[in-house]
């Protein structure tokens, strides 16, 4: 240790300047946080070189950890590429010197990490070629603004989602039945009946999906009802339902996903944050914009944008006058709801009347075949207009109306979707009640097709329900009673010659594929008025404005026609209730995803070129971005109360007994229970009958619930959390600024000096590494420092403003040993000493309070700390140096452990704004540090608190100032080893011991803003590490041995101290001699103990460390006890 | 690596890939693009580190860079002189920051520079029309400029001294939804 510590204390003033000068670059940092990068990165090697000349494992490993962790973090560093690559070299070699080993085991990780990342490149590449329409929706983006491209967008996932659906249903549903089901014609229900045979390639038969189209794998009853299908088994019925509960399920999956992430990427822009300007202002250029006309596209998006936000901002200061606007919207609202009743109305009186048609007439004209589909497709598309005009009564700001216009139409299409899908259903229930009577029939007789032949005469065995029943039961009975002996001769016979008269009437039964046929005519239908719609509204009258203009007799562009707009609105809502018609429909027309997914596509160029050549942008585009989760929301509205009716129906009816996978099943979803009874082993039956027995069931929900309502209030806790923090960061920058501010401030008025300059600086350092740290992601990498000082940090940075009064205490606690030394130094200039000590202990007292003041002002106010300065450094100056001496020299003997502690103190100090002094102090150190002004310390004790008696050793030890020389061959003595006896005091050392250390601290703290927090840690215990081989080495000066016989065991081995910490203290002692091992233990642990009381207790503290500070004072007498028992007490 | 003719070596590419977001193609294919830019002037051997400094105009003119309002300014930035003359180091050094890959810290910091054009590190009134005004094409009016320019403080300015230091504007940058995905270069 000895000759480690030699050269470093001789070495010293160079590093000090050295150091000196860096603080004050550091400290410009302040002003340009984000431009420093230069004089850190020389500063990096200057800490390199320090690093290097050390040779402790310990610190070779954290070292080295360093090292790795600059080497791996190097690319996120705002540095120029050339001191990124010289910090990157010189961190390889630190690391290639002191760690061969590890280098194949990163040699790996690298190649590993590196072909990974090639391959998400890859991939991620790959997947982005494959986004379709990319380019057309940029196109539209530029033109249109991010709205319009919404909808695109929105489209486009729309198209993903079906697309999966279609493979789904494509692969385990339409294509089995296709290749391996019974083919077209063999089975009843795939035969088109000979009746229809004639028609069955009539355009309108076609059109109304009726002939070759009813039985196609479109439809479900086109799907055979066997098992198994094909040579490898495939269960189709199975699959089938399968497949139309996976829809249902993938839909609600990916949308709840969607929903997710839109929620997460919008949490980073939080509703209540409004930068809508800054945004569009640093956001809005796309830097990928590379073609001259997408930048000036981009250019002119940027401007609708900009202009869009001003009129949003100037919308918010209209007023009106606010009866006559109530009055209106109660007006609009009631307009609203009476054209929502009307339409609601409308298609259930065309259903209703459809159905009566049918009954009646044998042959439906094209119109009433479609009257349905037509009038609910006529009503989605004039009914938004009409609230759109509604909507201008009511005045509401621009958004507020896109949002009202939405809910409307929403609530509209679910009107009309529910209207017609109860009508269909009221006309399945009739069907499928007269199909029950039907089957109960059968099941007496035990065959379906004898049954059947006993009602040839039913032909409209569907439409006239009431009649049926009485007739069919008389007929039935008739049946029976005939066809019982048939059945024992052949039945065959029996069959063929019934088989025609049964063909309708079962098909016309098979409801299943009744409501696919509507919901797939529903679709078509839609799709046709939706383009007839993009034509007319859109493209006829864009040609008609724009060539009749001319010879019109008012301007047709600017006046009554104009171009259409887009109205997103409308439009996506127009998606939703399409997709929403999709789900519907899907389970009984597996065909409609892949219908709608060329629907889509056809959408997609249609409606993109109408938008490019025929509308203009809306006026008043209002962002609706892709985070925004309001169309999702919608979308997830939709498939719910879509999913419904399906779920309805096929919970409730009956399976139709003649066609579809289902037949002869008393429920649809009865293939489940079927297929695990039969094709599954025993015990899984056995386990699925308990999961699903109420048992089970009950307490699983109950669970969910609880589940739910947890995370709800975990979330609402965090959504808290996040806003106290939000405000708590707000209030840190505003605060630390107004501070910075007035420290300028401070600094103009007490200019004492040249030498306060480097002060000032330091304090805006200080400054501005709290300021730093308050910002949490710097905290991120403490982690592997158990050290206090990463505790200190945790406490300030996450209970800052809960506890933050508290953690100042502490600090100012700590803090206060160091305070003295800045006066001491003063002192030093003052010449003439006074001997008085009793005098001087006086005064220190006094002092001390005069710090209190300041250090106890826990709102950390910057002003009152600097103005409090002056004040306590007049209190000062009548103090007199040999009585600090003498309590110095008298502390002598407790100094090294109470001094470690305050080094470990300090630590917590560094954060805060109080430290400031200490940097205050410590700049002035260089300049002081020979003389040998043995005093002061006394404050550096505040453990002693009942040694205020014996003063007389002080005054003793005053003499031994002289003795200088003797001192240092004792010094050295003891260092070597031979335990003589040492001179414990030294209070000058102690004196420069903190003052070193903040002079270190901050320069490495400082020396790059990239240093995170962990770094400065570390290099704090570097330099607290230094700083004690210079209190070595300085040591001799300042000597009295009169209680040198103490506890100095520690003494040899002063620099190992800090850096191992409390832990490595006790086997330090154990090197020592044995009776003294033990007391010095003692205080070992202590220190610890008391260091822990400051991390844990700071309250509680803070009455002690005044006490301790006052009773300092005096202090002459030191005992291992005294301390101990002040911990005690502390404890 | 497989190059025959050795532009960098393998050091040197080990190197960029670690201070930057690339790949050692990435890299190569950067040099080509520099090289482009100036055949005479650069020269193909890396190895030694030649002292290679192309001025703004040439920059400017890629086409990655060509249509960019703030071009000058981005060139300005990561140019070690401020001027705009970058050497190759500072050119892979702004495009690894571009990068998509490039976090979004890294990436405040370097638009905070751009559009801060007095660079007197401070985000002023004068630095934001300057920056609409590019950005629109000076499209709008005055008053426009002059409204959206006090809202833009207004709404970002913590600490009230009228101006955007970078702790506002990275505290505002960092809820930006789509700054990330604007604020990069694919080269």
């Amino acid at each position: 240790m000895t000759t480690v510590s030699e050269p470093v204390a001789i070495s010293r003033p160079v590093r000090s300047s050295r150091r000196y000068k860096s603080v004050r670059k550091n400290s410009r940092r302040i002003y340009s946080p984000y431009q420093d990068q230069q004089p850190s990165n020389s500063d990096d090697d200057d800490k390199i070189e320090e690093r290097i000349e050390s040779s402790d494992p310990e610190e070779m490993f954290q070292n080295i950890q360093i090292q790795k962790e600059i080497i791996a973090n190097i690319r996120t560093r705002p540095w120029p590429m050339r001191h990124k690559l010289k910090a990157l070299k010189q961190a390889r070699e630190i690391v290639l010197k002191y760690e061969g080993r590890l280098t194949r085991t990163r040699g790996y990780q690298a190649a590993g990490a590196d072909l990974l990342k090639k391959l998400s490149r890859l991939v991620y590449n790959i997947v982005v070629l494959f986004i379709p329409w990319e380019m057309r929706i940029k196109k539209i983006e530029s033109h249109f603004g991010s709205g319009v491209a919404s909808y695109f967008i929105f489209l486009r996932w729309l198209f993903g989602i079906n697309i999966v659906l279609t493979i789904m249903t494509g692969a385990f549903v339409i294509l089995p039945e296709l290749l391996a089901g019974a083919p077209f014609g063999t089975t009843r229900s795939k035969t088109i009946p000979k009746e229809h045979l004639a028609s069955a390639q009539d355009l309108d038969t076609i059109w109304s999906l009726g002939g070759y189209l009813q039985y196609s794998v479109l439809f479900y009853g086109y799907y055979g009802r066997v098992r198994k299908i094909g040579s490898a088994g495939y269960r189709l019925p199975l699959a089938y339902f399968l497949v139309g509960m996976t829809v249902y399920a993938y839909s609600f999956i990916i949308l709840l996903r969607k929903m997710a992430k839109n929620s997460r990427l919008s949490l980073a822009s939080a509703s209540d944050e409004n930068y809508t300007f800054c945004w569009r202002v640093f956001c809005a250029w796309d830097y990928l914009i590379g073609n001259p006309e997408a930048a000036e596209s981009k250019a002119a998006a940027i401007v609708n944008n900009i202009r869009e936000a001003i009129l949003e901002e100037q919308e918010k200061k209209k007023d009106k006058s606010l009866a006559v606007m109530i009055s209106l919207r109660i007006l609009a609202n009631i307009l609203v709801l009476l054209s929502l009743a009307g339409s609601i109305y409308i298609i259930y009186f065309v259903v209703d009347r459809s159905q009566k048609l049918e009954q009646e007439k044998p042959e439906l004209t094209l119109w009433e075949k479609n009257e349905v589909s037509v009038v609910v497709s006529l009503i989605t598309m004039i009914a938004p207009s009409a609230f759109e005009l509604v909507a201008q009564l009511e005045m509401y700001h621009p958004r507020t109306t896109l949002r009202f216009q939405l809910a409307r139409v929403l609530v509209l299409y679910l009107g009309n979707l529910y209207s017609l899908i109860i009508a269909l259903l009221d006309k399945v229930n009739s069907m499928s009640s007269t199909e029950v009577s039907v089957g109960s029939s059968n099941w007496s007789d035990s065959t379906a097709f004898l049954a059947t032949i006993a009602l040839p005469e039913e032909e409209n065995l569907s439409t006239i329900v009431p009649e049926i029943t009485e007739r069919r039961n008389s007929t039935l009975s008739l049946g029976l009673v005939e066809n019982t002996p048939r059945t024992i001769i052949p039945v065959a016979l029996n069959k063929t010659a019934s088989y025609e008269y049964n063909m309708k009437s079962q098909q016309d039964q098979c409801w299943e594929t009744y409501v696919g046929q509507e919901m797939l005519k529903l679709s078509i239908i839609d799709m046709i008025f939706t383009v007839a719609s993009i034509l007319l509204i859109d493209f006829f009258r864009g040609l008609f404005v724009r060539y009749l203009s001319d010879c019109w007799c008012w301007d047709l562009e600017s006046r009554f026609p104009e171009y259409g707009e887009f109205k997103i609105a409308e439009n996506v809502l127009h998606l939703i209730y399409n997709q929403g018609m999709i789900w519907m429909g899907a389970f009984f027309s597996p065909c409609l995803p892949a219908f709608n997914v060329l629907k889509l596509i056809g959408l997609m160029y249609l409606r993109s070129w109408a938008v490019l050549t025929c509308n203009v942008p809306h006026q008043q585009v209002f962002r609706a971005s892709r985070s925004n989760n309001f169309y999702l929301a919608m979308l997830l509205f939709m498939l719910f109360l879509c999913m419904l009716p399906t779920i309805f129906a096929i919970v409730r009816y009956r399976p139709s007994q003649t066609c579809g996978p289902f037949s002869g099943q008393e429920k649809i979803y009865d293939i489940i229970s079927e297929t695990i009874a039969t094709d599954f082993p025993l015990w899984f039956s056995k386990v699925m009958n308990y999961v699903t027995s109420p048992v089970v069931v009950l307490p699983a929900l109950l669970l969910l619930f609880m589940l739910i309502y947890y995370l709800q209030s975990i979330a609402r806790s965090l959504k808290f959390t996040n806003n106290q923090l939000r405000m708590q960061l707000q209030t840190e920058r505003t605060e630390d600024k107004k501070k910075v501010f007035q420290m300028a401030a401070a600094r103009m008025q007490s200019q004492e000096g040249s030498d306060k300059k480097p002060e000032q600086e330091s304090d805006l350092t200080s400054q501005e590494s709290s300021i730093r740290s308050s910002s949490p992601r710097r905290n991120g990498s403490v982690a592997n420092f158990e050290s206090p000082v990463s505790r200190g940090n945790s406490i300030r940075t996450i209970a800052q403003s809960a506890s933050r009064t508290d953690v100042n205490r502490a600090a100012t606690t700590s803090q206060s040993p160091s305070i003295p030394i800045l006066q001491k130094q003063r002192k030093e200039q003052i010449p003439n000493r006074h001997p008085g000590f009793l005098h001087g202990g006086a005064s220190g007292s006094c002092k001390s309070k005069s710090y209190h003041h300041v250090a106890y002002n826990p709102s950390s106010r910057y002003t009152e700390n600097v103005h409090s300065d002056p004040l306590f450094r007049k209190s000062i100056r009548p103090m007199h140096p040999e009585a600090l001496g003498g309590g110095g020299g008298g502390g002598g003997a407790q100094g090294f452990s109470s001094r470690r502690s305050h080094t470990t103190r300090y630590v917590i100090v560094n954060e805060h704004e109080a430290r400031k002094k200490l940097l205050r102090s410590s700049t002035r150190i260089p300049r002081h540090y020979r003389v040998d002004e043995p005093g002061g310390i006394v404050e550096l004790y505040p453990r002693h608190i009942k040694r205020y008696s014996i003063q007389t050793p002080q005054r003793s030890r005053q003499p031994h100032l002289s003795e200088e020389e003797e001192e240092e061959e004792e010094v050295k003595k003891v260092r070597r080893g031979s335990f003589i006896q040492t001179h414990r005091p030294r209070s000058l050392s102690d004196l420069h011991q903190p003052a070193r250390f903040y002079i270190g601290e901050k320069v490495e703290s400082h020396h790059s803003l990239v240093k995170d927090l962990m770094k400065s840690c570390y290099g704090f215990y570097e330099d607290g590490c230094e700083v004690e081989w210079e209190d070595a080495a300085s040591r001799p000066r300042s000597r009295t041995n009169v209680r040198a016989a103490d506890p100095l065991e520690q003494h040899p081995e002063p620099p190992v101290k800090p850096k191992l910490k409390h832990k490595a203290d006790p086997c330090l002692t154990e090197s020592d001699s044995a009776s003294i091992a033990s007391s010095s233990d003692q205080q070992n642990s202590s220190t610890d103990q008391y260091i822990q009381v400051i991390h844990s207790k700071e309250k509680y503290l803070k009455p002690t460390g005044k006490l301790a500070k006052k009773k300092s004072k005096a202090n002459i007498d030191f005992n291992v006890s005294g301390s101990n028992e002040l911990i005690c007490s502390n404890v | 690596m497989g190059n025959k003719q050795t532009i960098f070596t393998d050091e040197q590419l080990d190197a960029y890939q670690d201070c930057t977001f690339f790949t050692r193609k990435e890299i190569l294919r950067l040099h080509g693009r520099y090289h482009e830019l100036a055949p005479n002037l650069v020269p193909m051997d890396y190895t030694n580190d030649p002292d290679v400094k192309l001025p703004l105009q040439l920059i400017i003119n890629m086409p990655e860079l060509k249509e960019n309002p703030f071009r000058n300014r981005i060139v300005e930035s990561f140019s070690e002189d401020g001027q705009g003359n970058l050497s190759f180091n500072d050119f892979v050094d702004m495009f690894s920051v571009l990068s998509e890959m490039a976090p979004r810290e890294l990436k405040a910091i370097y638009a905070f520079k751009i559009y801060d054009f007095n660079t007197d590190n401070f985000i002023c009134k004068e630095d934001l029309e300057k920056t609409l005004n590019k950005l629109t094409r000076e499209e709008l009016t005055a008053e426009e400029v002059n409204l959206v320019c006090d809202k833009v403080i207004e709404e970002a300015d913590l600490d009230g001294d009228g101006k955007l230091a970078f702790a506002d504007f990275e505290n505002m940058i960092s809820r930006a939804p789509d700054f990330l995905s604007t604020f990069h270069i694919r080269i």
